[in-house]
């Protein structure tokens, strides 16, 4: 009777989301802000965050049940307007085709691409506003839960935000070492980047925990079921150490020793923040406790 | 239009489960699909302990935090204050569920939709009262209309000062407990 209503299709979506709203801000950065060498970066920035979000929306409507088996219910989606999820489904179709339309500017695919290059500025502007809103978005989607008062803090969008940015950065670090593996020691620039976005990530991590410790008593249930109860070796193992600390290491290490790092350790630290970021979600989605009604 | 309502009576409450499987017999659920069920509580100190029973079940808000949270507005309240849900319109979100702070809505997986207590609104449009009220042996509920003063509930409600659970959650519940 009181199942879990949301399980890893949830837990997904919000990862990828944020994965690929993160690697959009990355992209325009890198587009903007640095000199050629790291195009690569910006490229396959680009190139990942529209197909993230588009899979992370996916997991979205696969668990759909009704809506999945007769899709034309999903027609009545954006019907309330004081439900987050009709905002999401705004934001989401529309930030999916900008992100797309600039992965084909920036990577000059086909007559779209060359057509939507003039446009690059627009695109960028209207990408970053979306892709704020879609990370921000998938904090707020579960903080204006009341009935799970672990979630309902104003701390879940913003924790949310800085996953985001730190997973999309790893996104398109990797996606740069798939495109051009000579691209692998101008990275070590962007390491600076994990290094600041991962510490905004625990500070907030350890806020948010500390918080809501004292919060009310079903969020602190939640909160320490994390830190030492049934998902606590998920959540020190794989968001705490492997998704946060490790990775900061790292990069303080490949922003000094700038180029030298071997080429897996560069990619591992990546590859860490995404598990970081995946495992976040889920501890916080399967940590979720109900108001003590009795 | 009357504003219908439960008061429950916990202190009478023998935790037989007949109001549940009398819902579910009405509403021809499943045997693992239930609109309202028995919470158990221990309380009091030694010698004198206790077990309370506390039947939930949906507890009709009038500030309902899942047609809040409804992406299709499916979930809408009725002229007699009842919380109801237009199933074809229903997509299966769950978002009424981890909005629902009573936990009280449940997955019907056969249909694909959400679906929960609806106060037995055929029979009571009918005369009738819901079938957890007519169908408890020691009488623990009470249904009828709250803005009624002089109706049996809203009598049960001032004479005993029964209180919705977490009235704190500001969400003004429909069914009101007497515990003590």
């Amino acid at each position: 009777m009181l199942e879990n209503a949301w399980g890893w299709l949830i837990v997904a979506y919000l990862f990828l989301a944020g994965a690929g709203a993160g690697a959009f801000v990355a992209a325009v950065a890198c587009d903007l802000l640095a000199p050629d060498w790291s195009k690569s970066l910006a490229r396959a920035g680009s190139l990942a965050s529209g197909p993230l979000v588009a899979v992370g929306t996916m997991c979205l409507v696969f668990d759909l049940e009704a809506g999945l088996w007769q899709p034309w219910r999903q027609l009545y989606l954006v019907s309330n307007l004081s439900s987050m999820i009709s905002w999401g489904v705004i934001v989401l179709s529309l930030f999916i085709p900008v992100a797309l339309l600039y992965a084909a500017a920036l990577n000059d695919l086909t007559f779209v691409g060359r057509y939507a290059k003039k446009y690059v500025w627009h695109l960028e502007v209207a990408g970053s506003v979306l892709a704020v809103a879609t990370a921000v978005y998938t904090g707020i989607l579960i903080a204006v839960v009341n009935g799970v008062p672990f979630w309902n803090t104003p701390l879940m969008p913003v924790l949310f935000l800085a996953s985001a940015v730190s997973t999309g950065l790893a996104v398109a670090m990797i996606g740069a070492a798939i495109i051009d593996i000579t691209t692998i020691r101008t990275l070590s620039n962007f390491a600076l980047g994990h290094v600041i976005f991962l510490a905004i990530e625990g500070v907030v991590l350890m806020l948010f925990i500390f918080m809501s410790l004292t919060r009310s008593v079903e969020a602190a249930v939640s909160a320490n079921m994390m830190i030492s109860g049934v998902l606590s070796p998920y959540f020190w193992l794989l968001v705490v150490v492997l998704g946060i600390l490790v990775p900061f290491a790292l990069s303080i290490v490949e922003y000094y020793e700038y180029g030298k790092m071997p080429k897996y350790l560069v990619v591992g630290a990546d590859l860490l923040v995404l598990v970081g970021g995946m495992s976040l979600r889920g501890v916080i989605i399967f940590a979720a406790s109900p108001p003590q009604i009795v | 239009m009357p504003r219908y309502g439960i008061a429950i009576d916990t202190t009478k409450c023998i935790g037989c489960h007949a109001c549940q499987v009398a819902c579910q017999n009405h509403n021809q659920l499943d045997y693992n699909q239930r609109f309202n069920w028995i919470l158990e509580r221990d309380r009091g100190k030694y010698p004198s302990f206790d077990k309370e029973f506390v039947p939930v079940q949906c507890n009709h808000c009038e500030d309902a935090p899942c047609e809040r949270v409804c992406p299709t507005a499916a979930i809408y309240t009725t002229a007699e204050g009842i919380v109801h849900i237009r199933s074809e319109r229903c997509v299966g979100c769950k978002y009424c569920v981890e909005a629902c702070p009573y936990k009280v809505r449940i997955v019907d997986h056969h249909k694909g939709i959400v679906t929960k207590c609806w106060l037995c609104i055929d029979m009571v449009r009918k005369g009738g009262e819901p079938a957890c009220v007519t169908t408890c042996p020691n009488q623990v509920r009470i249904f009828g209309d709250l803005d009624d003063p002089n109706s049996k509930i809203s009598r049960f409600i001032a004479e005993h000062r029964a209180q919705p659970l977490r009235p704190d959650l500001n969400t003004k519940p429909k069914i009101y407990y007497k515990r003590s």
